[in-house]
């Protein structure tokens, strides 16, 4: 059942965009900057100018000023109030419906169990670090009892290492409190990993709306324009390494990808992320391959760089600049990297 | 540059020299005897006590006033608010004086001066009237730096205070006015500043009558006039006093802000 239906909604930035967020479910919408992902959560939240309709289960919103919507909202640069405690920022956000002080310290800190920060009750915003603000944040939208939960760019300012670990935090909680999110992000592997379902927005239009793992195998042209033309490897021979990483072998090379606990039989890694010279790279020999150039092409001030690897092929891009600094041409040899972080089963 | 700060050091020399040279000129024109029986004096007290109560209404007024003229001038554009801005930044450039006749003039000889007057609010020659001058001068004063402190305060702290379930006015004084409070503390202080050493347009309006619409610097004016020195001395030094007061406030209020300031920047 929809709990939020959103009907030709439009303004300045959107165009009549049409889509409903299921119970239960995390939502993600991704798309570049200006794609008007962020326009999308004020007009939810009621803090943006719109016409169309909006329906919370099946109560129309249209009109509803913000603190009557029901909608907690967990900004990109988190908001804190400074001036009150992490229990104060918590406390604020219970409104009347919880009554009694006792009854709302003792709400405040069961949440702050949940996120794992039970000892930080007393202390202020300002003394945490940057994943305790996102946590206590968190707990704060939750705290208002919000009927759905809107996250924008909820992990982008955070260390790689961080911000997985609160996404799986994130997803725990989900599980165990049920309540519904819609969230905002650029980073595709994000959505992936969060999201029951992702709409991919693009200059103002929502272009499509898909399960994850079909996210890397998208045919649509406008998409591609700004998700760019992921590699997707056809990948055999898995094998558990045992520490979360799954072995595998594509084009006669074995690589590691991150264990994300399902199966795939893909490999999706964008151009970005792949690494090419002319030289064997130092370090330890963990996700190369050997290739021949077989394309060199530029896009939007950038080398799209082709490399043939046994009978597959995967594309690399980088600067022009370090296109030239190797002066590389095709049929080249070149040795090759993947980056473990950026693979994505699917 | 050796050349140039010892210029520099010679200015900050004479100026302290200057502000030094009367304090000294007020401390020791009397002795503490004088000055214990001025202070102990009925006179002096009276001047004291109607100080303290009339900048403290007027206080409340400034506040009433202030308070959100300057929170609408942050958060708001509308139509001819760069008329209003302007107009209510008059009284902080206008000499108290002229203040004083407009006020005498408003109150007196208009028809909303003979209405009130009617009803039994009588502001001419009245205490009440020291306190609609000072009020006039300190409600700018209030406005201004609450303008500017709210101005500081993101108005997305609102919205997130919004979404959290928080009605408009209840964001208000849980939010905005808590995270704005260091600049309108300062802008109140520095108004009851104003409004105490107030003479001119409390001169004005509410003229000076002994033991009757005598403050503080109505005293000084009023008793340095009849020869009465010690008395007039003392509610000087009294008012000097206060001042010495408001100056640490205000620092104190200051370092508390620097030691926020890390805490806005993060958020």
């Amino acid at each position: 059942m929809a709990v939020i239906s959103l009907v030709n909604v439009r303004n300045l930035i959107l165009k009549d965009i049409s889509f409903d967020i299921n119970d239960g479910e995390i939502f993600a919408l991704v798309g570049p900057s200006g794609a008007g992902k962020t326009t999308l959560l004020q007009v939810l939240a009621g803090l943006a100018p719109y016409s169309g309709r909006i329906f919370s289960d099946a109560r129309p919103l249209d009109g509803v000023p913000p603190y009557k919507r029901g909608m907690g909202y967990l900004f990109q640069d988190l908001l804190l109030f400074p001036h009150l405690t992490v229990e104060g920022n918590l406390i604020i956000a219970m409104g009347r419906e919880t009554a009694g002080k006792r009854r709302k310290m003792e709400r405040a800190a069961e949440l702050l169990e949940l996120m794992g920060i039970a000892p930080l009750v007393r202390r202020f915003p300002h003394e945490l670090s940057g994943g305790e603000k996102q946590r206590v944040a968190l707990a704060r939208a939750l705290a208002s009892s919000p009927e759905i939960l809107l996250l924008d760019e909820p992990f982008s300012s955070l260390d790689f290492r961080i911000a997985r670990y609160l996404r799986l935090e994130f997803k725990r909680l989900q599980k165990l409190l049920g309540f519904n999110a819609l969230f905002v992000t650029h980073n595709m592997r994000e959505a992936a990993e969060l999201a029951d379902r992702v709409g991919v927005l693009n200059d103002g239009r929502l272009i499509q709306v898909v399960k994850p793992d079909d996210l890397w195998l998208s045919a649509d042209p406008a998409e591609e324009s700004f998700l760019e033309k992921t590699n997707i490897l056809f990948v055999s021979n898995h094998r558990e390494t045992g520490n979360g990483l799954i072995e595998v072998e594509w084009a006669g090379h074995s690589f590691v990808v991150p264990d994300e606990g399902k199966p795939f039989e893909r490999v999706a890694i964008s151009p970005r992320e792949v690494f090419i010279s002319n030289l064997t790279p130092p370090g330890p020999p963990v996700n190369r391959f050997q290739g021949r150039i077989k394309k060199v092409r530029e896009s939007e001030g950038m080398a799209i760089i082709e490399v043939e690897v046994g009978d597959e092929s995967i594309e690399a891009k980088i600067t022009m600049e370090y296109l030239r600094t190797l002066n590389l041409s095709v049929d080249d040899n070149v040795c090759g990297i993947l980056k473990l972080r950026a693979l994505q089963g699917c | 540059m050796k050349g140039l700060h010892r210029l520099c050091f010679i200015a900050l020399f004479l100026l302290a020299l200057l502000v030094a040279g009367v304090l000294f000129a007020l401390i020791f024109r009397i002795s503490f005897k004088e000055l214990g029986d001025a202070i102990s004096s009925p006179e002096v007290l009276f001047a004291l006590r109607l100080s303290l109560w009339t900048s403290l209404a007027a206080i409340i007024i400034a506040l009433i006033l202030g308070l959100p003229s300057g929170y609408l001038l942050a958060r708001r554009n509308f139509r001819g608010k760069v008329i209003l801005d302007t107009l209510i930044d008059i009284p902080l450039v206008m000499t108290p004086l002229v203040a004083g006749v407009g006020l005498l003039l408003l109150f007196g000889q208009t028809y909303l001066g003979k209405y009130l007057a009617r009803v039994g609010i009588n502001f001419i020659f009245s205490p009440w009237g020291a306190v609609i001058a000072q009020a006039f001068i300190a409600a700018p004063i209030v406005a201004r730096s609450s303008k500017a402190a709210f101005e500081e305060v993101s108005p997305r702290y609102e919205w997130a205070a919004q979404t959290l379930g928080l009605r408009p006015f209840r964001t208000f004084f849980r939010v905005t006015l808590p995270m704005a409070r260091q600049g309108i503390l300062s802008g109140i202080v520095l108004a009851w500043a104003r409004a105490i050493g107030e003479f001119g347009a409390t001169l004005m309006v509410a003229g000076a009558t002994r033991m009757k619409t005598e403050t503080l610097p109505i005293a000084v004016f009023l008793n340095i006039s009849s020869g009465e020195l010690g008395i007039a001395l003392s509610c000087a030094l009294l008012l000097i006093a206060m001042g010495l007061i408001i100056l640490l406030i205000l620092k104190q209020i200051g370092n508390n802000h620097r030691r926020e300031l890390p805490m806005k920047g993060i958020e």
